[in-house]
């Protein structure tokens, strides 16, 4: 447990010691600022439902800059060779840097409540929709981090790591529109459940299911299983 | 060839990728108490074995222990033991002296009320007290190989494993390391890689001789050189002309090989240098031939050096022999 903490504690230090942490922080929200703006001011709807939906695209472009160092530094600087021989077993290591990377997500996320304010100022927003609109953008982000620590743990190369996690989370959230494309209900039960757009508008609809909580948790899981498993084998 | 005492053992151990093999049925032990020097060509497989031994990969076949722990099962356990030190020093150079050791310390299992304590014993050990507040990237070559020793330090090992701890080293430094190796290796066990054969013989019980993944000799610095008698050198200083010279040393029974160069700086003296047959006497033979016709001015038996022992091992037994 201690090594465990040690660990996140050294992610977290690497983030806030280096450009990334408060680039990431800062694109987010300045996007996220523009979205909202965009949003209330211009439609006249107290919702951030649409804000959520720009939030999330954003937030897949932004997870492989936050994930392509969890591994692929530490091999291409060489701490990997300490990190892997201290007394910690694999899938320690993969979730002390999995929360140092979820922490930093947790951080911009609530950063954004900043734009609540105006809107609770000059309307009348439903709480428990805003509440599950973050509760899902959190989900999906640590799917997307889990992903994205699987990508890094494959490569030394950080932007080729950035680059897969990328197309990778792009394609997962774009995959919805092939429904229109099948004839097979297969094919689109399939493309509808991989979707993470899909799961993630019933957030912001203000439903929080069971299958979407699920859905999301059980991608990660797998993920940050295979990363443990991966450095286990490699070995 | 395991002892009760031997703390790192290694059992037949290979390790191929794909279809080569890097280090090829690989035995030996190290003993509590007791500093081996690792000795290799680049490419010997020095750092695989050592990274095979840290528990950082495993041995395709074989069987490495630390400390009776088995490294393909209990690698976690055994980590607690070791210290080491890779190749290239595994520092985080976002972060400063004192926050990496800290995190070290910590990663290793050390108490928090016992890290301070623990992190000044390491950095006055490694001398590292002038750049505790420094961030890594900032630190010179000297600096993050002590670092880099410091943190293996870290969490009282019972193993050190050392892959060119000196590399990078100005002379001062490097026999300070020397120091911080040798005051282990008193208690501990010791594996260390290096280059400079000067050093194995300061400060190592035992060297281990490797190329092309195989173990090619283990024994004391002595006892090595013993073994390589062939290897013997008189060499001598001569005012005459050096056709001459060679040729008069040549006729000389014994003399195997005689290398002729002028001195540089004093016009007229020759310094040569003879490969000879290991018996006695020779020098005096020597002396003979050349004292009757011309003045002798210093005549010295060298004794096999390290690296005449490494080079002919590592030339004369290619893989397989």
């Amino acid at each position: 447990m201690t090594g465990t903490l040690a660990v996140y504690q050294k992610e977290l230090a690497s983030y806030f010691r280096s450009p990334i942490a408060y680039y990431v922080v800062a694109v987010f929200l300045l996007g996220t600022g523009y979205f909202f703006l965009y949003n209330v001011f211009l439609t006249g709807e107290t919702t951030m439902a649409a804000t959520f939906q720009n939030m999330g695209i954003l937030l897949v472009t932004l997870v492989p800059v936050i994930s392509m160092r969890l591994f692929s530094a530490e091999f291409s600087a060489g701490t990997a060779e300490l990190l892997l021989t201290l007394p910690l077993e694999p899938w320690q290591i993969v979730v002390a840097k999995y929360l140092g990377a979820v922490t930093i997500l947790v951080l911009m996320t609530a950063a954004t409540v900043v734009d609540l304010v105006p809107l609770y100022l000059f309307g009348t927003p439903e709480t428990t929709t805003i509440l599950a609109g973050y509760v899902g953008f959190v989900l999906l982000g640590m799917a997307c981090l889990a992903l994205g620590l699987f990508f890094s743990t494959l490569t030394h190369n950080q932007i080729v790591a950035a680059l897969i996690t990328a197309a990778v989370l792009l394609g997962l959230w774009f995959v919805g529109h092939l429904q229109s494309f099948q004839r097979s209900d297969a094919l689109r039960g399939l493309f509808g459940y991989l979707s993470f757009a899909q799961h993630f508008t019933d957030f912001i609809q203000g439903l929080v299911r069971t299958e979407a909580v699920a859905f999301y948790l059980v991608v990660a899981a797998i993920a940050l299983t295979l990363s443990a498993g991966y450095l286990q084998w490699r070995r | 060839m395991t002892s009760d005492s031997a703390v790192i053992t290694l059992e037949a151990v290979s390790k191929r990728y794909g279809s080569r093999t890097v280090v090829d049925d690989l035995s030996f032990t190290v003993d509590e108490g007791e500093i081996v020097g690792f000795l290799g060509p680049n490419g010997a497989g020095k750092t695989t074995t050592m990274r095979m031994i840290a528990g950082f990969t495993a041995a395709s076949t074989g069987r490495v222990r630390v400390a009776g722990y088995d490294m393909a099962t209990q690698n976690v356990e055994a980590a607690r033991l070791i210290g080491y030190q890779p190749e290239r020093p595994p520092l985080y150079d976002t972060l400063d002296v004192s926050a990496y050791l800290r995190f070290v310390a910590r990663a290793k299992g050390v108490r928090r009320a016992a890290v301070p304590a623990e992190l000044e014993r390491v950095i006055v050990a490694c001398h590292l007290e002038a750049v505790v507040r420094r961030e890594i990237f900032k630190l010179s070559k000297g600096y993050r190989q002590r670092l880099g020793l410091a943190q293996a330090l870290l969490g009282a090992p019972q193993v050190l494993l050392l892959d060119e701890p000196t590399a990078g080293l100005d002379p001062g430094q490097i026999q300070e390391t020397r120091e911080v190796i040798r005051a282990f290796g008193e208690h501990h066990a010791v594996l260390f890689s290096t280059h400079i054969l000067a050093e194995v013989t300061l400060i190592c019980r035992r060297v281990a001789i490797i190329n092309h993944g195989r173990l090619l000799a283990i024994d004391s610095p002595s006892a090595l050189r013993r073994a390589q008698e062939e290897t013997h050198r008189v060499s001598l200083q001569v005012s005459g002309p050096s056709t001459e010279v060679r040729d008069a040393l040549l006729s000389v029974k014994g003399v195997i090989a005689v290398d002729v160069h002028a001195m540089p700086d004093n016009a007229g003296l020759l310094a040569v240098d003879c490969r000879v047959e290991p018996r006695q006497g020779l020098e005096a033979a020597i002396a003979r031939a050349v004292t009757h016709r011309w003045d002798l001015h210093r005549l010295e038996r060298q004794e096999p050096t390290l690296e005449n022992v490494f080079l002919q091992y590592v030339k004369t037994r290619p893989d397989g022999a």
